[in-house]
């Protein structure tokens, strides 16, 4: 390519040499174009036919499970943590150790997911905004504009979740000053009966988010959640028939 | 051509050159025709290539999911920020850099997370930025009821603390550890808040977020 550009160079003039030249620069940039054009074809199609790793955005369903089941656990904690203030009772104690411990860790899992998706802790929508968006098959689940008295006319009892609206199953101020307030086989009452209903709404987040996800991490967080909460309300409602 | 029509006649001088400048008009155009078609080519071919990368780049760009925020990243007009902050426990009172406190050494209780009527000891409060809470002051000299009661919605319910700070220079701050913003209220400076509550709010800023901020100590005046 180069050498009759040199003879051109030598023999004609400045015409022929800048005709040549420019022909060289724009299969120059013919060249490039086309190695960029066909890297950027591969890595597409290697993208696009590979699974893709899964980094959910700021108003997915996934951010907003970590987030307000966060602030669901770190109630779980407070309480268990109360009541072992306010009894001696080794089983309600022992439960109440295993719960805190277990919702602390599960706790901070949930706030590492959001820092390695690089997602802010706060909220960037209304609590359980997440939970009335639709599920992974189009519905909407129980959870949608149930305050009209319930679209679907289903007969299973609808939970009124809206966005801003309050988590189910926490406590309210009362009930945790309740709780705060009592002593013994009283305080082992009312922590059972406070725990049994958060756990039931816990149970209700995890398979919203089951409905609606499909990050294998959120899937499996929520499913041995599913269990075990299920689990433990089973025990709370023996322990609970127990205390009368 | 004009030329191989009459074979047998010979041209005189004028028809020669009149048939090698038609020859050379005739060679120009088709060099002129040939730049034409590649410059065409040239065209239609960087055409199709840009519209093929811009779609490419699109189609990056809507299966990547969702756009990022990154709390690192955003900028707050007015925040001001503390660095190399020391965290020990310690009796007694604390003598801060900053009013209202922004981070530094703290009593070894927490104050419970919640809004107080009546101002709270900074030693315990500073206890609760140290966990990733934020903490809202307003000079109750500065600011009306209607202020205060829209600040108390504002604020987040957990992990965060709402309460009045006599001597402000500013209506109203918001603090985490470490960063501070003086504001006038949640109305008129509801970005630049709101910003500051996404960056900062539990957020890895602080030594310890999400330790408790509950089972601690209550001040006086906890409404909620």
């Amino acid at each position: 390519m180069t050498a009759p550009g040199h003879d051109d160079d030598a023999t004609a003039g400045a015409g022929p040499h800048r005709a040549s030249s420019g022909r060289r620069l724009r299969l120059v940039i013919a060249g490039v174009l086309t190695v960029a054009i066909v890297l950027l074809v591969g890595v597409a199609l290697g993208r696009l036919s590979s699974p893709t790793p899964v980094t959910p955005g700021t108003d997915s369903v996934e951010a907003g499970f970590s987030r307000d089941m966060q602030v669901h656990h770190e109630q779980a904690v407070q309480m268990a943590m109360m009541v072992r203030d306010r009894t001696d009772d080794p089983a309600v104690r022992s439960l109440a150790y295993d719960m805190a411990l277990t919702q602390s860790q599960q706790a901070g899992q949930m706030y590492a997911w959001l820092e390695l998706w690089r997602l802010p802790q706060a909220p960037s929508e209304p609590t359980m905004t997440w939970m009335t968006r639709p599920t992974l098959d189009g519905d909407y689940g129980s959870h949608h504009m149930t305050d009209d008295g319930g679209a679907g006319g289903s007969a299973t009892p609808v939970a009124t979740h809206e966005p801003g609206g309050r988590m189910p199953g926490l406590a309210t101020d009362e009930q945790l000053a309740a709780l705060a307030s009592a002593n013994g086989v009283e305080a082992e009452r009312i922590f059972l009966t406070l725990m049994i209903a958060h756990h039931e709404g816990g149970i209700e987040m995890a398979d919203a988010v089951l409905a609606r996800s499909e990050v294998p991490q959120v899937r499996a967080f929520a499913s041995g959640m599913l269990q075990t909460q299920q689990s433990e309300v089973d025990a709370m409602q023996a322990m609970l028939v127990e205390r009368g | 051509m004009a030329s191989s029509d009459k074979p047998t006649d010979k041209p005189t001088v004028k028809q020669q050159r009149d048939a090698r400048r038609h020859e050379k008009v005739a060679e120009l155009k088709r060099q002129q025709a040939r730049a034409k078609r590649n410059r065409t080519i040239g065209i239609v071919t960087a055409s199709v290539a840009g519209a093929a990368a811009i779609a490419l780049v699109v189609t990056f760009v809507v299966t990547s999911g969702q756009p990022r925020q990154d709390p690192q990243a955003i900028e707050i007009d007015g925040v001001k920020t503390y660095s190399d902050l020391t965290a020990n426990h310690v009796g007694g009172s604390v003598d801060y850099a900053m009013t209202p406190p922004a981070g530094g050494d703290h009593n070894q209780i927490w104050l419970n997370c919640g809004v107080y009527t009546e101002p709270v000891p900074n030693e315990n409060a500073v206890h609760d930025l140290e966990h990733g809470a934020v903490w809202f002051t307003y000079d109750p000299e500065q600011v009306s009821e209607a202020e205060i009661e829209a600040l108390r919605d504002f604020a987040p319910d957990t992990y965060a603390v709402v309460s009045p700070y006599e001597g402000l220079d500013s209506p109203m701050y918001v603090s985490a550890w470490g960063a501070q913003l003086p504001f006038a209220n949640v109305t008129d400076d509801e970005a630049t808040v709101s910003d500051f509550v996404t960056k900062y709010w539990k957020s890895t800023n602080a030594p310890e977020p999400g330790a408790p901020c509950s089972g601690g100590v209550d001040g006086t005046g906890k409404i909620a």
